[in-house]
């Protein structure tokens, strides 16, 4: 595994040490992914596969214990699915929903991060506690809390709101209207998300070098002017990681929704789609379709993703 | 960077004074404000059950009383499960941050054919909804615990293994991006001073994205702490290996909720999380300390 | 390239084609060994202990008359257990030989072949016969009878005495009545509901539903169809969906209500009535209208009637695959009988399933008495088909009686849905 180094007189000819590493390369990234690769090999790609093949059948629970035959559907569950029409309203929210959770934690997770690299200690230790607070508390926890905060009658903010002299707030209901319900929990995951986005890019601002933001300040920029133009762009392939990643959470979306929504909210329409598929699949035991709308919900999220990487794939940091 | 390294100046004399102030009285209040939902869920699990939704809520309760507690804690097994989780989260941490170290190196390091098939299928790996995916882990899992029983349905090992293959893909994305953020030239100056490569890998490398293996031993972490769905799924006969969250899920009854209870013991699964955030964030500063020069 | 993809796509398809998804290959049957460990799979309980040593009196019985035999006891949490049988199921080494589950998971469960009939050992049984023929029907699917009925829970209707005093309101004796009612105690006093309901609160529906004579579903053959499109079952739900109203329970904040949510409100002191189980009666006594409330049973059309309950409750069942049959048949006697039903009452305040044991708790405890009187005036249930689980999954009614209530279908159109639904379920 050494490579022995060749010594410092062919030191410019880089080009020529290149080959006969990339040729060792091969063997070392071998060894180096063997354990992880194994693994995400048999539990991962392994089940996805059985999945994919799962929704080309009608697969209930009686054929999973093997005391009903494996009817093969083709496509039929898919068709299913596109015809309803409620896959398409659901959908449609569900895009929505996540545009604004991630548009949300981004914006507060990096606007948190680039002040705390700015304040000192006693304001910043604080803020990075809160937000692991926040972060840690389970989401079922969270969920309920923020219900009992919001409640119409028992609810702390209505009390309060209507102590401040709102008092057509006394007994608002904040989860019966379609979109304030959204908003909700929309703040609800918001609030136990942005803590991830705030670690990562204070992790990545904190690496920006200081030479770089001295020599910005030296050449005459303003404190924000740095922040914009010089140091966000640097940490920009974390943001692209923290914001992937945000729309692959927040478009799988579920206890938050199902627990705030009562399952949905009031005849469905607060749905999204894994709540969706809970409801229609797994808690009736209809594999199969479920199996269905998870591919396309894989498949959704594959294309938003390409689409958002697609976008940024100017900029540096991507392969 | 070519540039005259300016007179040693503290960083906090480059930001103007009072918008340092505006800054960290808004530093404070916002982290007052998103405290506030855990500091209610903590307050809940002191209330008496009547005044956890009562008419009037208030931000405090003048009868304290700790019955919430005592249930949660004589709970059967509360200590075990507690234990179990434990091991299933500090495994799963370790693991995740060496197998994802090792998979980002090379990803980023090396030169191979299929790299960039590679990273999106480790993409594409996180994007599929869990739920969906259950019953053929379990099918895995059952035929797996066929050979090693300790890796089996039934099993901690079950566990160890779904939470690491899930933390994975995410770790390995993060990583990929702090490993190709330190630059070339300090790998080819580490060789030139006779470093092996390994060694430049665990002595140099590994220190200098840190902050990288903080964020995601945190997220493998609370990922593995917080499970229901797994623990529901493959822990079916042996009680014993239950997890934490298992047993807060029996205060949950459809028609008569233990609000009190509930509150409790989400209450104590979120202090170690906050102790291994703590442990952590030393870490962190400490290594953060003694790396990066140059 | 272009070759490369060409092969990848027909290896795919050839994994497809030719593989199908995992299966469990059921094992031989079970046995019946005489002596061993009984595993028993009972539902846990927030305050666990009263049940808990009413089992082991039970287990220690039981070891008592069979020599050489053990009885473990593993606790599910209710909230958690479908994926606990459903790990049972595929898994029958992981599979207790008793088990206690829900008369609403009778059908799924019964379909996945996994427990055992137990319609001969029912009949056989000396206390067989004593159990409620309602009751019992809700333990069947298909004809055969998959469980011993445990205990039961029954819905009434709770109101608050003093504001009843208060505004010289006495307790309704038709549904419309009750409706009457409920709109005066919100007008003289609008910071309360008139009744509390919800409109997820599918089992406070369902009375309303029968008792103006609709059925859920009615089956031909062994093909069900949705009878929600009748026009007693339109009266029946729009009865109820009427109760969803600003001037009694307002849609915004009662339209997405469950029934736990609705019992909160009422034990928070803000509702003056609300429909409630027996086994709600311990929330109620912890909160604002302690010793200021009363039971009596839900109403019917007429004066002198009472609205057909929705008879929920649990079953002890054997599993197939259990290794040790008439131990496990016998253990569940035993814990089904009268001796213990009357001790889980005492523990845990269920109501039992036999009927001696029902009339001797009505005798002496007045509170159990408007539960039991409706128990005996005769309860209902749902379709007892697998399908029923999806169709309940999917939310079908409570979908249908919110749309009703918002005002976003009208009745006839929103049961229409919900029958064509249902229909699809059933297939």
């Amino acid at each position: 595994m050494v490579t022995k180094e060749i010594p410092r007189t062919t030191a410019p000819a880089v080009p020529a040490r290149r080959s006969p590493r990339r040729r060792r390369d091969g063997r070392a990234a071998l060894l180096y992914l063997a354990p992880g690769g194994i693994l995400l090999l048999a539990m991962l790609v392994y089940p996805i596969y059985q999945l994919v093949l799962i929704s080309f059948y009608d697969y209930g629970q009686p054929q999973a214990v093997g005391n009903a035959p494996l009817v093969f559907l083709g496509f039929q569950n898919y068709v299913d699915l596109l015809e309803n029409v409620q896959f398409w309203e659901v959908l449609a929210k569900t895009l929505g929903f996540t545009a604004v959770c991630v548009v949300g934690s981004l914006a507060l997770g990096t606007g948190l991060a680039v002040l705390a690299t700015r304040v000192r200690a006693w304001a910043r230790v604080p803020l990075f506690l809160a937000a692991l607070a926040a972060w840690a508390t389970p989401a079922m926890a969270g969920s309920y809390v923020w219900l009992f905060l919001f409640d119409a009658d028992f609810g702390l903010v209505n009390e309060v709101l209507s102590g401040l002299g709102f008092t057509g707030m006394a007994n608002h209901s904040w989860t019966f209207d379609t979109y304030s319900t959204f908003g909700l929990v929309a703040a609800e995951v918001i609030w136990c998300s942005f803590p991830f986005v705030m670690v990562t890019m204070y992790a990545g601002l904190k690496g920006v070098p200081e030479e770089v933001i001295e020599a910005a300040y030296l050449d005459g920029a303003s404190t924000w002017r740095t922040t914009w133009s010089i140091t966000l762009p640097m940490v920009r392939p974390l943001l692209t990681i923290a914001t992937i990643q945000s729309i692959i959470w927040d478009f799988k979306i579920f206890t938050q929704i199902y627990v705030m929504t009562n399952g949905g909210g009031v005849a469905g329409r607060n749905l999204v789609l894994n709540v969706f598929a809970y409801q229609q699949a797994f808690a009736g035991q209809e594999y199969g379709l479920g199996a269905a709308l998870g591919v396309v919900m894989t498949l959704l999220l594959l294309s938003i993703t390409g689409l958002y990487v697609r976008s940024q794939r100017r900029s540096a940091g991507w392969v | 960077m070519g540039v005259t390294t300016a007179p040693a100046r503290p960083r906090s004399g480059r930001v103007k004074k009072p918008g340092r102030l505006i800054a960290e009285i808004i530093c404070v209040v916002v982290a007052g404000m998103v405290a506030f939902p855990v500091y209610w869920m903590v307050l809940s699990a002191f209330k008496p059950t009547g005044q956890i939704q009562a008419e009037n809520p208030r931000p405090w309760t003048l009868a304290p009383t700790l019955e919430h507690f005592e249930r949660v804690l004589s709970g059967e097994g509360f200590a075990l499960f507690f234990l179990n989780s434990v091991i299933v989260a500090v495994v799963v941490v370790a693991l995740s941050l060496l197998l994802s170290f090792l998979s980002a190196v090379a990803l980023t390091r090396f030169n191979f054919k299929g790299k960039t098939v590679l990273l999106v299928m480790v993409l594409v790996a996180q994007m599929v909804p869990v739920e969906a995916l259950t019953i053929p882990l379990f099918f895995l899992m059952r035929s797996v615990g066929d050979v090693a029983p300790a890796f089996g349905t039934n099993h901690l090992g079950s566990l160890i293994l779904v939470h690491l293959a899930f933390s994975l893909p995410f770790a390995i994305w993060m990583l990929r991006g702090f490993v190709a953020a330190v630059p070339q030239e300090l790998e080819e100056a580490s060789k030139i001073d006779g470093a092996s490569r390994m060694r430049f890998t665990w002595q140099i490398l590994f220190p200098l994205v840190a902050p990288g293996l903080v964020a995601i031993s945190v997220l493998a972490f609370i990922h593995a702490w917080n499970d229901f769905l797994f623990a529901k799924t493959f822990i079916i006969s042996n009680t014993e290996n239950q997890t934490l969250p298992l047993a807060i899920l029996v205060f949950f009854k459809p028609e008569d909720t233990d609000w009190g209870a509930v509150m409790a013991g989400s209450t104590l699964m979120t202090i170690p999380v906050l102790v291994f955030f703590i442990l952590v964030q030393r870490r962190l500063v400490s290594v953060m300390g003694g790396a990066v020069k140059g | 390239m272009r070759t490369r993809v060409l092969i990848a796509g027909l290896a795919a398809v050839g994994l497809v084609a030719g593989c199908a998804p995992a299966q469990n290959t059921p094992a031989a049957g079970g046995g019946d060994e005489k002596s061993g460990t009984v595993r028993v799979w009972l539902f846990d309980e927030a305050n666990r202990a009263p049940k808990e040593a009413a089992v082991k009196e039970a287990i220690a019985e039981f070891k008592a008359a069979h020599s050489g035999v053990e009885v473990g006891v593993q606790w599910i949490p209710v909230e958690g257990r479908a994926d606990k049988f459903s790990g049972a199921f595929n898994d029958p080494a992981s599979a207790p030989d008793v088990a206690e589950f829900g008369n609403t998971d009778v059908s799924s469960y019964a379909a996945t072949g996994a427990l055992a009939d137990l319609t001969g050992d029912l009949s056989s049984w000396k206390e067989g016969a004593d159990v409620l023929p309602a009751v019992l029907e809700t333990a069947k699917s298909g004809g055969k009878t998959y469980g011993l009925p445990w205990f039961t829970g029954i819905r009434a209707l709770y109101y608050r005495t003093d504001l009843f005093a208060e505004l010289g309101l006495k307790p309704p004796a038709t549904l419309a009545e009750l409706t009457e009612t409920a709109k005066t105690i919100r007008a003289r006093k609008p910071e309360l509901y008139g009744i509390s309901v919800g409109g997820k609160y599918t089992y406070a529906m369902l009375p309303f539903l029968w008792a103006h004579g609709g059925e859920i579903a009615k089956q031909d053959g062994d093909k069900w169809k949705s009878a929600l499109d009748s026009e007693q079952a339109k009266a029946g739900v729009a009865a109820y969906a009427n109760l969803l109203k600003a001037d009694i329970c307002p849609p915004e904040q009662c339209a997405n209500l469950t029934g736990t949510q609705s019992i909160t409100a009422f034990a928070g002191g803000k509702a003056g009535m609300a429909i409630g189980g027996d086994f709600n009666r311990k929330a109620v006594e912890a909160g604002q209208a302690k010793g200021k409330y009363a039971i009596i049973p839900i109403p019917g059309t007429e004066a002198g009637k009472i609205a057909p309950a929705f008879a929920g409750g649990n079953l002890l069942g054997v599993f197939n695959a259990t290794k040790r049959k008439s131990l496990a048949v016998e253990f569940t006697q035993l814990l089904g009988g009268a001796k213990y039903q009357e001790k889980m009452y005492v523990a845990m305040g269920n109501l039992p399933t036999l009927g001696s044991v029902q009339q001797k708790l009505a005798a002496s405890d007045p509170s159990v008495k408007p539960f039991v009187d409706t128990l005996t005036a005769g309860t209902k249930f749902v379709p007892a088909t697998a399908a029923w689980s999806k169709i309940d999954a999917q939310n079908v009614l409570p979908t249908a009686i919110q749309q009703i209530a918002t005002g976003g279908k009208d009745p006839a159109a929103a049961l229409a849905t919900a029958s064509a639904e249902m229909n699809k379920a059933f297939g």
